[in-house]
């Protein structure tokens, strides 16, 4: 006769464990597309709003270095102009890696040594610290502080007795505001604030006359003209002159800038002749007075036109020197480029800020959404083993520990949501593509950070999966500590 | 008793020892009580149950509704705990087994047939047959000989893939049978396993039943309202307002039937 001996459970192992799920899961398939779906719209929102958020953010650095470039044009012939302030070249101080070329350029003018050198841009930091203090107050907080100073004005209305005074004792009153310069920090830089001054004026003095020097060469000329001829002659002029003016990189750039700039501003003057705004009102059906710019660019980027178009400025008397259709196009695509930068550079200024680059807002929304799609499972699981009361008291009749019905449920749920996050990251993934793509348009495409946004993938299908996991554990537990007895009733 | 089971599980061959090991006590209730605090109102669902089960005998638990005979059976089943007394399977007191010890105890030395048969949906016959041996601990390749045995046993072995919804009544229950007999146990807890089926099936798994406790030696205890059932019980029992109304002997029994026949 068999000897009745008690030992204890063994524990199922987790092959047959995952079989014994997988069999459940495939047989109630409807249920849990259910669930699924709930799992697919909650990854999908985290991975649509994730991959907008890091295509936003790589755009926003793709584009603020491609605007840059774009208007180097521009800061060469502003800088070619005006020595700039005190305050420009404080920030060009504070702003730029020793190696880089404007901080040569700046200890060229002042003639300063390599230890000055240091000392002055340490000290430009410093004041540079002040000015975004005093500029991120609002007008009331600051005018207490610091009466109306602005720009190097502050540090010598903080020289001052009374300015200090003023300064001191607001700071102490105002709590919500903190200024985290050392006070011995603040002493010495007021006490240097002098010999910088006069340190920074000897710059822009150096700089006035640097410009003087050019002036003589552009004479009567057009500073753009000259400009486009920056990498030959000019070049030279503009380097003896003292700036630092990169011959490999640098004066091809500009040249070529200043070039479409002239044959932009030509363009753009030739629609002051009828003949030429007679074209494209016919093609647009329109009046010729009521043809501006913006349509002749459009006009243009069509490329059939081009050559009409010339033709047209040819008869109209003005000078089509050096332009031909090919150029016309290429200058009409070059604006529409920068026009779809300047927009990119608007859409992407909050980019990269907050939580994974989401934003506050986004980031509340995202959270809320999670919390709902959790309870949501929770709901479906609950749903699901007070169906299956009888399955799980049997399963304990033939003798299934605790642990093993618990397993059962949260891996039931771990799959569920494995693939739910898989179909919602790969939708999300998508939707944010597209729409992206749809903002910035296509020339964008290389932006895109590939990498980064797998990597979000898979952290959505993981934070997918631990929702899912953390969302069954109530369930579940309430699963296993069903009493086996359940399984005599009858429904 | 408890002197004579001592002695008896001492002596071996069960083969031999057949006739003397009908004796031996396979389940024992002392004093059995159990109260359910229902909507603030205590229930006494047993009143004092004592009973003593017998290797090998095929027991018949009759009894109206309400008159505490699920509740007996889920504590000779260890799947409830008693208020008041102890459930004693062969000699191991139910109340102080841990809950691993428990579950190994459901899974090799109990076999639970349901009136709702309870297969689980999603699994073939034979599926269901392994799960028992895999909680055991059973290598899956022995499990599938074994189950297959056993189906072949209860004259199911052609139909090991198809799954419950497949199967008619008598077939399901069949298969619930054969899973309750998957680890050897020494008791199968039958709770009204006829009165789902029609009549015919009712016969041929009565029959089986019989047949596994005369074969293979299984205590049976059955609760049942199918009268058939009295003809080829051991005994039978009675339970009435949680108590044992009245115990008695086929033979006795069966001249009853007969005047109601």
């Amino acid at each position: 006769m068999k000897e009745i001996k008690i030992e204890e459970q063994p524990w199922l192992s987790l092959h047959r464990t995952i079989r014994i799920t997988v069999d459940g899961i495939r047989y109630r398939l409807f249920r849990a597309s259910v669930t699924v779906a709930v799992i697919v719209v909650a990854v999908a929102f985290l991975m649509n709003i994730l991959s907008e958020s890091l295509i936003k953010r790589s755009v926003a650095a793709n584009t603020r270095e491609r605007i840059q470039n774009a208007r180097l044009i521009y800061a060469w012939s502003a800088k070619l102009t005006s020595p700039g302030s005190l305050e420009s070249v404080v920030a060009d101080l504070a702003n730029n890696p020793p190696e880089s070329a404007i901080i040569k350029e700046i200890q060229g003018f002042g003639d300063f040594s390599d230890r000055e050198m240091t000392e002055l841009r340490q000290q430009a930091a410093e004041i540079s610290f002040v000015f975004s203090f005093f500029n991120g107050l609002d007008y009331a907080k600051r005018r207490s502080m610091i009466h109306t100073a602005t720009g190097m004005g502050i540090l010598n209305r903080l020289r001052t007795p009374v300015g200090r005074e003023q300064f001191e004792t607001a700071l102490a009153r105002i709590r919500s505001v903190h200024f985290d310069l050392p006070d011995e920090q603040l002493d010495a830089l007021l006490e240097a604030t002098p010999a910088v001054t006069a340190q920074l004026n000897k710059v822009l003095a150096a700089r006035s006359r640097a410009i003087a020097a050019v002036n003589r060469e552009v004479k009567n000329k057009d500073l753009l003209a000259c400009l486009a001829d920056a990498d030959h002659r000019f070049g030279d002029v503009i380097r003896q002159a003292g700036f630092v003016f990169d011959s490999e990189k640098l004066a091809p750039t500009i040249a070529v800038q200043a070039q479409r700039l002239i044959d932009t501003l030509h363009l753009e003057k030739s629609m002051e002749e009828r003949h030429c705004r007679q074209l494209i009102a016919q093609q647009a059906n329109i009046l010729p007075a009521d043809v501006n710019v913006i349509m002749m660019w459009d006009y243009l980027d069509s490329g059939r036109f081009a050559g009409r178009y010339l033709e047209r400025m040819a008869s109209a008397g003005l000078d089509v020197t050096g332009l031909d259709a090919e150029r016309l196009v290429s200058l009409a695509r070059g604006r529409k480029e920068n026009a779809a930068l300047n927009m990119a550079a608007r859409l992407t200024v909050d980019a990269g800020r907050g939580f994974l680059g989401l934003g506050e807002r986004l980031a509340w929304l995202l959270f809320v959404s999670m919390l709902v799609c959790g309870i949501g499972i929770t709901n479906a699981m609950m749903m699901s083993v007070t169906e299956r009361f009888n399955e799980i008291a049997t399963l304990k009749c033939l003798g299934a520990l605790d642990g093993f019905i618990m397993l059962m449920f949260v891996l039931e749920s771990c799959f569920m949501g494995i693939v739910g996050g898989a179909i919602g990251a790969f939708i999300g993934g998508i939707i944010g593509l597209g729409r992206m793509m749809a903002a910035f348009g296509v020339n964008f495409f290389n932006a895109i950070p590939v990498g980064d946004i797998l990597l979000g993938m898979v952290v959505s299908v993981i934070l997918g999966t631990l929702l899912a996991a953390v969302a069954a554990v109530v369930p579940s537990y309430k699963a296993a500590r069903l009493a086996p007895m359940e399984a005599m009733r009858v429904e | 008793m408890a002197a004579v089971t001592a002695e008896q599980t001492n002596g071996q061959n069960p083969a031999v020892a057949n006739g003397n090991d009908k004796r031996r006590v396979i389940i024992r209730t002392v004093g059995l009580k159990k109260t359910y605090l229902m909507k603030g109102v205590l229930t006494e669902a047993l009143r004092g149950v004592d009973i003593e089960i017998f290797q090998r005998e095929f027991i018949a638990v009759m009894g109206p509704s309400g008159s505490g005979k699920s509740t007996f059976f889920n504590m000779i089943g260890a799947l409830d705990s008693p208020s008041v007394g102890r459930v004693f399977i062969d000699e191991v007191d139910v109340a102080q087994l841990t809950a691993e010890e428990l579950a190994y105890l459901r899974c090799h030395k109990i076999g639970y047939i349901f009136q709702s048969y309870n297969l689980i949906k999603y699994m073939t016959a034979l599926e269901n047959v392994t799960t028992p041996m895999a909680f055991g601990g059973v290598m899956p390749d022995q499990a599938r000989e074994r189950g297959m045995s056993i189906l072949e046993i209860v004259g199911l072995k052609d139909r090991w893939h198809h799954r419950p919804i497949e199967m008619s009544g008598g077939q399901q229950q069949r298969v619930a049978i054969a899973r309750s007999l998957a680890n050897n146990p020494s008791v199968l807890l039958c709770d009204e396993p006829t009165a789902n089926l029609d009549l015919n099936t009712g016969q041929e798994i009565l029959e089986l039943l019989q047949r596994l406790n005369t074969e293979k030696g299984v205590t049976v205890i059955c609760a049942t309202h199918d009268h058939r059932m009295m003809n080829i019980c051991d005994r039978l029992m009675w339970i009435r307002d949680g108590r044992i109304d009245r115990m008695a002997d086929r033979s006795e029994v069966h001249i009853e039937i007969g005047t109601i026949e």
